[in-house]
């Protein structure tokens, strides 16, 4: 059993059951059948959400029963890290808020800074203490990406949106 | 034109200076993007993407073998030395390449991991040579119902055979025809729960889910695990280069891996976890040191990894005969050559000879540059993975936001890597397999396409999903593996005390 795991995770076959729900909704808006092919567009995806419920049940069952969804040991697809640590809240919002930075800050700032922000914020979530060095380590990544992809015909928007409108 | 004059003529594409130069970047940024941990082949691919968008068809699909290629190596080279496989395939590397890395003797796990690639890539590819061309042969026989039939087993098997709980490699291959769905239906022009926005009209990228499950989700995991204690090992003490010894040791196990690994990965469920495990088992059960494994036995290596280069040159059989994917990696490339308007397939061997044999061609090429190229640069791969932890994930994040904010400079790509990134994290969390996600997700709008096909020759008759022999063979497996194995589970069981079926399973 994984501690960081809770041990009745029922928002999992939920969040399932309410894709498959979500499917099964949008079929409705479908045809299902059509007068010359006999299948609509709406067939396909009702089967999914279909298989999405009941997929979900099933999953709902094994929680239910307590099934542990961890892996069996030595089958770890990336055996990076024990299961058996717990979650640390702590550099996990972090790392999140990094990762959601791009989206307030990647059309008004450009590559360049973005990358600092990242680069600093992930640093910083897994342990990093130099604040400054990341943010200047993460400029400089971001600006020679965006020149080496640029070179390579990657547009990568502009290099920095605030200069260019001044 | 005899399979030999095309593959001759393929070599005479890929021998153009600048084809040349294609699979030597893609083998570099391959190796260099694939040593980063965690980061495997289908990843590497799909941050490499945008690179290739100003080039010609054949040109990029030339770097992208060696890319494929490189990345394989890179991937082999961090499981040795750091125990993080960016794929399923590699982890039976780790289990021993780890070990011997432990003891000093990484640079012998890397050696013998580089020259059994070289061998199996190799092999594997002058039998993709000759089998490719007969099964697209075979392949002009498969109706529509033996297509759609064909997918359905590989959705079961997939469920089964990626990670550790069929249920949840289902639910994994439900989630990624689900979002398979979204966007314009092909065939009638309808657009399908995008619920009004715009965005959603063009579908999922499959990029961007790949990038977000495999990288983004990771990333938050690793972080969410907390800080890691350091192991100050030096992995190439015991000297840079195999003994006399280990020559004899690793040539049968190179061969034997190959033997495995290459059909397997042809049949369109393959994919490379099950010859990895194969190979290990069967080279622990030859060996004359079975002691030796779990703590560092070079057969251990030798072989998985033999096994998985040849299968990855076996899955491209089924990808370019039949258009079908059986790993995350050959999805990948599926979503290159639909962006290029190639429907992989039969037909592909007709209509465009000239990259399909110019592909196979740098395969041989890309396989060898890496030998080349890597045996003497190991040092500089192993320097890259002293990067501190902390500074090495952020960069994996600069790049991947290269790799999706490169596809189109749109917010709502970025939006969708976040929330497929946490969608990633949970997965993570809770044992789901990625991989699933992926193939369903390309997989899905194909099969789709085949069922209505299906469907609309017989006037809506489901009968004519199972009339023709391919077509009920097929069906029947699939049903065969989601209800055989609790069924035996259940009358092993049943009878106290029988436990024949037990028994008999570890024995392949």
């Amino acid at each position: 059993m994984s501690a960081g795991v809770s041990p009745r995770p029922w928002w999992v076959p939920g969040g399932v059951i309410a894709f498959g729900g979500v499917m099964l909704y949008g079929a409705t808006q479908l045809g299902q059948s059509d007068a010359h092919s006999g299948v609509g567009p709406g067939l396909f995806v009702t089967i999914i959400g279909i298989a999405l419920v009941v997929l979900g049940v099933a999953l709902g069952v094994q929680v239910a029963r307590g099934v542990a969804f961890t892996s069996p040991e030595g089958e770890d697809a990336y055996g990076e890290v024990d299961d058996e640590d717990r979650t640390h809240r702590g550099p996990l919002l972090l790392a999140i808020a990094s990762l959601a930075a791009p989206l307030v800050l990647m059309q008004a700032a450009g590559f360049p800074v973005t990358a600092a922000v990242v680069f600093a914020g992930v640093a910083r979530a897994f342990g990093s203490r130099r604040p400054v060095v990341d943010i200047l380590t993460g400029a400089v990544l971001g600006a020679v990406a965006w020149f080496f992809f640029n070179w390579l015909g990657v547009n990568l928007g502009p290099f920095l949106p605030l200069l260019s409108e001044r | 034109m005899s399979t030999l004059d095309l593959l001759l003529h393929g070599f005479g594409v890929a021998f153009q200076p600048i084809n040349l130069l294609m699979a030597f970047i893609g083998s570099l940024l391959g190796t260099a993007i694939g040593v980063l941990p965690g980061i495997g082949p289908a990843l590497t691919i799909a941050l490499l993407m945008p690179v290739t968008t100003s080039l010609e068809p054949a040109s990029a699909f030339i770097m992208f073998a060696g890319i494929l290629y490189g990345a394989m190596y890179g991937g082999s080279t961090t499981s040795i030395l750091l125990n993080t496989p960016g794929e399923s395939g590699s982890m039976m590397t780790a289990l021993e390449g780890n070990q011997m890395a432990r003891r000093g003797r990484g640079a012998a796990a890397l050696a013998t991991a580089a020259i059994g690639s070289f061998v199996a890539g190799t092999i594997g590819t002058l039998a993709l040579s000759f089998v490719a061309p007969a099964v697209s042969e075979l392949a002009f026989i498969f109706g529509p119902e033996d297509y759609f039939a064909l997918m359905v087993l590989s959705f079961t098997t997939i469920s089964v055979v990626l990670g550790n709980s069929p249920l949840r490699g289902a639910i994994a291959v439900a989630v990624g025809l689900g979002l398979g769905v979204i966007g314009i239906d092909a065939q009638t022009g309808q657009s399908r729960l995008t619920f009004g926005s715009l965005d959603l009209l063009d579908g999922i990228p499959f990029t961007i889910v790949l990038v977000s499950l495999f990288a983004v989700g990771e990333i938050i995991y690793v972080a969410s695990r907390g800080p890691e204690r350091s192991s100050g090992m030096n992995p190439l003490s015991g000297g840079i280069w195999m003994t006399k010894e280990d020559w004899k040791r690793s040539w049968k196990p190179w061969l034997r891996g190959t033997a495995l690994g290459f059909p397997i990965g042809v049949l369109p469920a393959g994919g490379s976890e099950i010859p990895t495990f194969l190979s290990y088992a069967v080279e622990k059960r030859l060996s004359k040191h079975p002691e030796e494994f779990g703590s560092g036995a070079i057969e251990g290596v030798a072989g998985p990894e033999a096994a998985n280069n040849a299968a990855a040159a076996g899955i491209l059989v089924p990808l370019l005969t039949l258009g079908l994917p059986t790993s995350a990696t050959s999805a990948i490339l599926l979503s290159a050559f639909q962006g290029y308007g190639l429907q992989p397939g039969p037909l592909l061997f007709v209509n465009n000879a000239e990259l399909v044999w110019g592909l196979i061609a740098s395969l041989y090429i890309g396989n060898f540059m890496l030998i080349v190229l890597n045996l003497p640069l190991a040092g500089m791969w192993v320097r890259l993975l002293m990067i501190p932890r902390p500074q090495l994930y952020a960069g994996i994040v600069i790049f991947a936001l290269v790799g999706v904010w490169g596809l189109s400079t749109s917010w709502f790509d970025l939006l969708l890597m976040f929330t497929m990134g946490l969608l990633g994290y949970a997965m993570r969390l809770y044992d789901f397999p990625a991989a699933p996600v992926l193939i369903g997700l390309i997989l899905g709008p194909m099969a789709e396409q085949q069922l209505r096909r299906a469907l609309a020759i017989s006037q809506g008759d489901p009968t004519a999903l199972v009339s023709t022999p391919i077509s009920a063979t097929l069906l029947g497996l699939a049903l065969c593996i989601v209800v055989l194995p609790p069924l035996l589970r259940y009358l092993a069981r049943r009878p106290a005390g029988d436990d024949r079926y037990a028994a008999s399973r570890p024995t392949h």
